[in-house]
């Protein structure tokens, strides 16, 4: 009689007490695990395959990239030439559009140059604040 | 009539525990969305070395109207998982344009490979008339300034 007593105190139902507390627990790891790769970079428009606009030279200030990565700076006007590394071009470009609001940065890269030193260039003038650019290829 | 109790007994019929016995199925009910609702990207990773700059933007946009467009080192492009010539990028960006007007082209270059590739790509791009490009690029920390 003993033994059939602590049978029936085994109770017949599963536990579900802890269920929602593995449930959440599952939840809470999948929301924080989950990475969202968001999409990072520097945004630009290029101009429709017609358009072209006549700019008035003085408007103009050219950043030519070389293949090892310097860069020569000519205002639009005046032959003078400046070479610069990429990291002084947010200071010139600064002073610059100071004086111009209007002006257009024009990134030209020597082909031979590497994509790297071109997004340098870029994000120099991105950070100067310019919102007019120009992306060119130099032409031999 | 006197009321049983004196009126208290329906007050202490109520259950003073929260009633948790639907916690669960409400917790995996949460689960199952959420798994049901996640969309895995199917593109492959490509090796890049990324390029880096600080005026990295976040690209506000729905996964949906971005295009990838790979450059591996050795300048073979990559769209959609598929190898592709230069010359056919417009050919190929075209009709995805003319489906979503509002399609954005990121264009995930590896740091060395040279310009005329690249320009390459935006000229095919504007022949494509998918004007609206970024340059992807990684948020480059000030620390890390020295190493380019």
């Amino acid at each position: 009689m003993a033994i059939m007593k602590r049978k029936q105190k085994v109770s017949d139902e599963i536990p579900t007490a802890s269920l929602a507390d593995i449930a959440f627990l599952l939840l809470i790891f999948f929301l924080t695990t989950t990475v969202f790769n968001e999409e990072k970079g520097l945004p630009i428009v290029l101009p429709e395959q017609s358009e072209e606009q006549e700019v008035s030279p003085k408007n103009l200030i050219f950043f030519i990239i070389q293949p090892d990565g310097r860069v020569i700076v000519r205002r639009g006007e005046s032959e003078q030439e400046q070479t610069v590394s990429y990291n002084q071009v947010e200071g010139i470009l600064r002073a610059e559009l100071a004086q111009n609001p209007n002006l257009i940065a024009a990134i030209q890269t020597d082909p031979r140059a590497a994509y790297r030193h071109m997004v340098n260039v870029l994000d120099e003038v991105k950070s100067a604040g310019a919102e007019r650019i120009s992306l060119q290829e130099l032409e031999n | 009539m006197a009321i049983k109790g004196g009126g208290f007994s329906r007050k202490s019929g109520a259950g003073s525990e929260i009633p948790t016995s639907s916690l669960a199925d409400i917790a995996f009910l949460l689960l199952i969305f959420f798994m049901v609702t996640t969309v895995f990207r199917k593109e492959k990773k490509r090796t890049i070395e990324w390029v880096e700059a600080r005026a990295t933007e976040k690209i506000d946009e729905k996964r949906k109207n971005i295009l990838h467009i790979w450059i591996e080192r050795d300048g073979v492009v990559y769209i959609n998982d598929v190898r592709t010539p230069f010359e056919d990028i417009s050919e190929i960006v075209r009709p995805i344009y003319a489906d979503n007007r509002e399609l954005v082209v990121a264009i995930r270059g590896d740091r060395d490979v040279p310009y005329s590739q690249i320009n390459t790509i935006t000229e095919e791009l504007q022949e494509a008339g998918a004007v609206r490009v970024t340059f992807a690029t990684r948020i480059e920390q000030r620390a890390g300034r020295a190493r380019r």
